[in-house]
């Protein structure tokens, strides 16, 4: 079991003579021993008020914060200091904010959440769970939000595609008009389409899956510069790049059948001729 | 004459067109809302801040507002020192708290500011009126909700909690006078504003004479670096925050959303300045027959390239008028997400319309409809006359 106390504490260096003989321990972390050039064995003073009295400890390790996402857009220095320094310094008395209790099992947390809350000494025991998922509520609004970034992109995507294929199979259609007068039946040629597209839309999906493996390289790289933390920002999982590979297939495949079915409605010689265009510009000019 | 060519040619191909004009649309509404995120949390939040004239904020040294429970000491002494500096017009300290409220055998738990009533810093009131006398208080509309008391009820509000003794601690019996509309706070939240004396007598003596923060009004705004530097120097223990500090603040934290709405906007007009390139590119290599006609019968280069240029301009601007209607309903929707934020005061939005985001939207899509053109109208209009009707006539 831990108990844990939380302060505002400021922290001035000082000369290396020491002041009192055997000085406590603080650990820092590593944004505030680079920002304020300090180095393990340097003496400061942590005090609870600026300009204060406080005590002279020793900078004893500095340590790495964890990739906790409720604390990415906080620039906060943390120092960790022994608790009863920190009740003394802050004149808090024999109180803490919380304790972490680690039990056995899944079964001993249960009954040890019902005795400490049945006890009721005024305070309750949470699940760290329970916590876990009350603090990440920011993460689930990020998260909605860019599931529906992801929608709007998907029919952007889709109708890129659509216009895509439309403008590919257009540009055949001598090709396929010859094809049709040659008795090439019209399942056959709706089929190459739907194989063109599916070629495209495969070949697409592996540059897609590279260009986006690179770029969330690329943003993990700047965000945990800007937040200087370990966080993973953007991660590309199988389960992203099947659902992307799916999706290009299910649009591809849709987007050749439409295209293949709508010229194969035109008559071949219309095709070949243009006349069919022809007759829709004359029309329009008109 | 040019504008039916340019007619003709759209309307030949309606399908790849309606197409075109659906993309452009959906891209033109993302870029919108990028424009309006970029620069709409950020006028949301200025508005917020300077939505009762201050234009000052001082917390304890080192801290932002309630970004930590840190007080500030001898708060009667900074606020007389405060009312001393010149062009200082307000000085109104507040002080935060958690109070829990029985009414009706109902108990709600409240977020508590102690204020002077006579500034109503915080709170502007919908119904009723602020409190006159040390024993009155005003409540949000979730606090109605929550308790189920009325105007005029007198509630039980206790400052604390004894875990040893179990019991409230701080308890006073307080009379509702006012419905308010908290401006600071996240919706949902249940609020409370009572007189600064009552609450810190409340919480006793842990909060006698301090207050988390005190809100300066200025007497105009040139005035307000003068009114900082001021107080810098005659109040030395605090962090004295302006309007420009707290944009920067906000700037930092939410600058993850400022570049995920420039990227996501930059590649929105990608899409459709790709979109309408190769459209327009398919479109003029199918008609080299027809341009090469047109060259030879006598009809200007610029005309060619005009007649390109105005086919891709098209594109993009029936597309973007359709993309600005379906981007306002987007932002809505999207601000109805980012709006559920924990915490985060009711007023912010992160997707705010001013014209000026739609012209620049608009600005940006007409100009890669030109850009887009280029190519296409180049190719058109610097075709050798004679090879190409010849290619033209075998093929």
């Amino acid at each position: 079991m831990t108990a844990a106390l939380f302060a505002l504490l400021f922290i001035q260096a000082i000369d290396s003579t020491p002041p009192r003989p055997a000085p406590r321990s603080i650990a820092v972390d590593e944004r505030l021993a680079a920002d304020a050039g300090l180095e393990l064995g340097d003496r400061v003073v942590v005090a609870s008020a600026p300009g204060g009295a406080g005590d002279t400890v020793i900078v004893a390790a500095i340590t790495r914060g964890r990739a906790d996402p409720s604390e990415v857009a906080r620039a906060d220095y943390r120092v960790r200091m022994h608790l009863d320094e920190l009740q003394r310094l802050t004149g808090y008395g024999d109180r803490v904010d919380r304790f972490a209790v680690g039990t056995t099992s899944a079964s001993a947390t249960d009954s040890a959440l019902r005795a400490i809350n049945s006890a009721a000494f005024g305070f309750r025991a949470h699940r760290s769970r329970d916590i876990a998922v009350e603090t990440s509520r920011t993460f689930l609004v990020v998260s909605r939000f860019h599931r529906a970034i992801g929608v709007i992109t998907i029919v952007a995507s889709a109708i890129f595609l659509l216009c895509i294929m439309l403008l590919k199979v257009d540009e055949r259609r001598r090709d396929i008009a010859a094809l049709r007068l040659l008795g090439i039946s019209k399942r056959s040629i709706i089929r190459s389409v739907m194989i063109e597209a599916t070629l495209v839309a495969v070949l697409g999906s592996a540059m897609g899956v590279a260009l986006g493996w690179l770029a969330s390289s690329i943003i993990n790289w700047h965000y945990r510069g800007v937040y200087r933390t370990p966080l993973a920002f953007a991660v590309v999982t199988p389960g992203i790049v099947e659902l992307a590979v799916a999706l290009s297939l299910v649009l591809g495949l849709g987007a050749g059948l439409a295209a293949g079915r709508r010229l194969v409605r035109q008559p071949p010689l219309d095709l070949l001729t243009g006349r069919h265009e022809s007759r829709r510009t004359a029309r329009a000019a008109a | 004459m040019l504008f039916r060519l340019v007619w003709a040619s759209l309307v030949r191909h309606r399908a790849r067109t309606l197409l075109a004009v659906l993309g452009v649309a959906v891209s033109a509404a993302m870029l919108l809302d990028m424009v309006m995120l970029s620069s709409g949390m950020r006028a949301s939040f200025k508005n917020l801040l300077l939505s009762r004239g201050f234009q000052i904020r001082l917390s304890p040294k080192g801290t932002l507002p309630f970004d930590t429970d840190a007080t500030i000491g001898d708060a009667a002494e900074i606020s007389a020192r405060l009312r001393t500096i010149p062009d200082v017009i307000t000085v109104s300290p507040v002080l935060g708290g958690q109070v829990y409220a029985s009414a009706g055998g109902r108990t709600a738990t409240a977020v508590a500011l102690g204020v002077d009533p006579a500034v109503e810093g915080d709170y502007e009131i919908v119904t009723g009126r602020s409190p006159s006398t040390a024993n009155e208080f005003v409540a949000s509309d979730d606090f109605f909700h929550a308790t189920g008391a009325r105007l005029g009820d007198s509630v039980s509000v206790a400052a604390g909690f004894d875990p040893q003794l179990r019991a409230v601690t701080g308890q006073r019996t307080l009379t509702l006078v006012g419905r308010a509309h908290f401006i600071y706070m996240p919706a949902g939240q249940n609020s409370v504003a009572l007189p600064l004396p009552t609450l810190q007598a409340m919480r006793g003596e842990s909060a006698h004479d301090r207050v988390s923060l005190f809100m300066v009004r200025a007497s105009s705004n040139d005035r307000v670096d003068k009114v900082l530097a001021d107080i810098e120097r005659t109040v030395p223990r605090v962090t004295a925050v302006s309007i420009e500090t707290a944009m920067q603040q906000v700037d930092e934290r939410l600058s993850y959303f400022r570049q995920l709405a420039v990227i996501l906007g930059a590649v929105s007009l990608g899409v459709g300045f790709l979109l309408v390139t190769t459209l327009v590119t398919v479109s003029v290599n199918e008609r080299l027959g027809e341009i090469i006609v047109m060259r030879a019968i006598g009809v200007a280069r610029e005309r060619v390239v005009l007649q390109v240029l105005l086919e891709s301009s098209a594109i993009m601007l029936v597309g973007a008028l359709a993309g600005l209607g379906l981007g306002l309903v987007t932002a809505r929707y999207l601000n109805s997400i980012l709006a559920s934020f924990p915490g985060l005061p009711a007023a912010i939005d992160f997707f705010l319309f001013e014209p000026r985001d739609a012209w620049v939207a608009l600005g940006l899509l007409a100009v890669a409809g030109v850009l887009a053109g280029i190519y296409p109208s180049w190719r058109g209009a610097s075709l050798p006359i004679a090879v190409t009707l010849r290619e033209e006539a075998v093929a």
